[in-house]
């Protein structure tokens, strides 16, 4: 025991992910990581305070299929970190991992759990706005950090707002209005008249929905709205709504769909015919459902992501994610968006605590409120009234290329729509949303 | 809602189709609740462990012979039969100390069984959606187009139903499992095994559900928590057309898949609670189901 030392440690974590990801449960392997984290605390006695952090994810429920990379890249930043002695050159980060279940009393409990009983000073996660938003008010209440590295509603950092929330990728107003963008080119250039919405009946996708059609209203009047769908969170048979929305025949449809529910629509929709007949723009498809889908996924559909990796591998430190990913799991494998935003996350807070030169969670917080930090996608900067990151949402048609044995955006016709272009336009209406506090 | 009469019948096959996996994972519930008298609250547990394993020896037919859609078929096949021995051991072992037991036992028993499948499962697979990759393409039908595999799916259906009416009625082990329902003293005291009986029929009624699952997975993901999903809409059905009746399970699903695709038209946020209206009314009126009896209820 005496050996050991933290970024070994953090290599060894890495080394039992690593053997047993492939096939067996990862849950298994978080579990793993979350105990082995603990080990320093017992062999590093005299050393500085480790720096502890909670990462809710769920590893069961719709939101699992965009857990597994996290899980398995944080323990590889946290290492990186660590090999200069942690948080400000002296406090080793511990990651401890908690399953939510993708159910927001789960998530509730397992981030009160993680700040009582561990000590916590940070908690990352998680998929699921909903989820987020009831892990939110306990990292409120404790006045503890919170990352939404990729839970998305724009609840989270307006109607929801709390000092201590930061949103590190496009919220879902932003991602939706980045839709909005594609297509009001695409009503212009193709004549497109009609649509409808099917979207998931849960926190995210109510309020994707909402924003589109709000703007899209905005934009453009004369496009009418047929019919709106609310399938079930963890829909599983989505045959009877697309043949409802062929039987209307209208121009193009909005899905405010994700998660394992999206790559079912997707499919079902595709051996029903439904892109044969209607538009499907802006369809969410993260690199994991590029990567999950390649055999299957119908080309030249219009969509929609949030941090791909192949958009910015001129960049340095998304370079370096890639490498140091694939350097552990295999040239095969590549971090994907969740895990971008993860490793974002991460080294935003690192950033954060090196701004403050403390690691007091009130400091921090200041440190990062308007803050421009590095990240895979460039610098980007906190918005000063909500933490919300200035980051762009990734519209593109779906092609083949040589370059990775998957489908990824067309570089040529991809457009990155930046944060700022379809957020919530000025400070003053963002203030009059956040609700107030005590 | 569209009116044309293309429209009508493509929702209508999608209505067929969704009863009909309805159908399929319900009769094996209620056949074994109508013989046995067990609530098998695993049983869609059960369904999801068979579609798991169909997955497993798909994908290690296609590494070994290549990718050919039709290995499904001799996968499916080979799984229903593991699936029936599974049953089999299952009764013997577990469910046939169940029968003097009141029904929250049941439920208990099975509810563990449900957790045990669970977490093996998650140990074996994983937590990631599976789903066999077939080339489907849509057929142009009505100036629209139509997934083909939902006749496939209908065609499974009714081949189980006819199947099970002719084995319950035409065959002597089918009358004698009918006869077991009403009498098992007197089917015992004519010297036959009721104890065979009932591991047949829990085997057969498991054997079903993995059937199904497999034939649902070319157009369905199965994913951990779909089974506790699917058990409550089964048991909506089975409860709709009264337990233990084949045929009320049948109409049941029927009536369940084609009033929700239909209400996915005109109120698509609440189809779901239609069926369950349904549900309230025929408990109201007539509790032991459309086509069960007032003896059993």
């Amino acid at each position: 025991m005496s050996s050991y030392k933290n970024d070994y440690q953090w290599s060894q974590i890495v080394e039992t992910l690593n053997k047993t990801i492939s096939r067996r449960d990862f849950i298994i392997t978080s579990v793993a990581a979350g105990v082995m984290t603990m080990v320093p605390r017992f062999v590093t006695a005299g050393a500085a305070e480790p720096y502890r952090i909670g990462v809710c994810l769920p590893t069961t429920g719709s939101g699992a299929n965009y857990s597994e990379r996290p899980i398995k890249g944080l323990p590889l930043i946290a290492a990186e970190i660590n090999k200069r002695g942690g948080l400000l050159g002296k406090h080793p980060i511990e990651l401890y991992f908690r399953d939510t279940q993708t159910k927001p009393d789960v998530g509730a409990r397992e981030a009160r759990s993680l700040i009582l009983n561990e000590k916590v000073q940070t908690i990352i996660g998680t998929w699921s706005s909903a989820v987020a938003m009831a892990i939110q008010e306990i990292t409120h209440e404790h006045k503890v950090l919170h990352l939404a590295a990729t839970s998305n509603s724009s609840k989270i950092v307006n109607e929801n707002y709390t000092p201590y929330s930061f949103q590190f990728g496009p919220n879902s107003r932003m991602q939706s209005g980045a839709t909005v963008v594609a297509v009001l080119n695409m009503i212009k250039s193709k004549g497109w008249k009609s649509y409808v919405t099917l979207g998931l009946d849960y926190e995210w996708g109510r309020d994707a929905q909402k924003v589109f059609v709000d703007k899209l209203t905005k934009e453009s009047p004369e496009t009418k709205l047929i019919k709106v769908f609310w399938a079930k969170l963890g829909e599983t048979d989505f045959t009877s709504y697309i043949t409802a929305i062929m039987a209307l025949k209208p121009d193009f449809m909005f899905g405010a769909i994700a998660g394992k529910d999206n790559e079912t629509f997707v499919q079902q929709a595709k051996a029903s015919g439904l892109f044969k007949r209607i538009a499907y723009p802006g369809v969410f498809l993260p690199v994991t459902e590029l990567m999950q889908q390649r055999k299957t996924l119908p080309r030249h559909i219009i969509g929609l992501n949030r941090c791909p990796f192949f958009a910015h591998m001129d960049n340095p430190i998304m370079q370096k994610y890639v490498k140091m990913y694939q350097d552990k799991f295999g040239k095969d494998d590549y971090p994907d968006d969740f895990a971008c935003m993860y490793f974002d996350a991460l080294n935003g807070l690192d950033q954060g605590v090196t701004k403050a030169g403390s690691t007091d969670s009130d400091a921090v917080r200041k440190a990062l409120t308007g803050a421009t930090i590095d990240t895979c996608r460039g610098k980007l900067t906190f918005r000063d009234c909500n933490n919300q990151l200035d980051a762009a949402s990734y519209v593109g048609e779906v092609v083949d290329t040589p370059d990775y044995p998957f489908p990824i955006f067309d570089p040529k016709s991809m457009v990155a729509v930046q944060g700022h272009e379809v957020w919530v336009p000025t400070c003053e209406e963002v203030r009059k949303l956040q609700k107030k506090r005590i | 809602m569209p009116t044309d009469i293309g429209s009508i019948l493509i929702q209508l096959f999608s209505g067929l189709s969704r009863a009909m996996m309805l159908f399929l994972v319900s009769s094996g519930l209620s056949l074994i609740f109508g013989v046995m008298n067990i609530l098998n609250f695993a049983h869609a547990t059960l369904w999801l462990l068979g579609g798991y394993l169909t997955y497993t020896l798909f994908q290690l037919f296609s590494n070994t012979f290549g990718d050919h859609a039709l290995l499904i078929v001799p996968a499916i096949v080979i799984v229903t039969g593991i699936m029936f021995v599974l049953g089999w051991v299952l009764e013997r072992v577990l469910i046939r100390r169940m029968y003097a037991r009141e029904v929250p036992e049941q439920l208990l028993l099975t509810f563990a069984l449900i957790l045990i499948f669970g977490d093996l499962i998650k140990l074996i697979w994983g937590v990631q959606n599976r789903r066999i990759f077939l080339p489907i393409e849509p057929i142009a039908v009505f100036d629209s187009y139509v997934n083909p595999y939902f006749f496939v799916i209908i065609a499974a259906g009714f081949g189980v139903a006819g199947g099970l009416w002719w084995f319950l009625h035409r065959t002597r082990y089918g009358k004698i499992v009918r006869a077991a329902v009403y009498s098992r003293d007197m089917v015992s005291a004519l010297g036959i095994r009721i104890p065979t009986i009932y591991a047949g029929v829990f085997a057969l009624g498991i054997a079903i559900a993995a059937f199904s699952a497999g034939v649902f997975l070319p157009i369905m993901p199965i994913g951990l928590g779909l089974d506790m999903d699917l058990i409550i809409q089964c048991f909506a059905v089975v409860v709709i057309g009264g337990f233990g009746s084949i045929l009320g399970t049948f109409v049941a699903s029927i009536i369940v898949g084609i009033v929700y695709a239909f209400s996915i038209f005109i109120w698509p946020g609440g189809a779901l609670a239609i069926i369950f209206l349904i549900l309230v009314a025929v408990l109201i009126w007539r509790p032991w189901g459309l086509f069960g009896t007032e003896m059993r209820y």
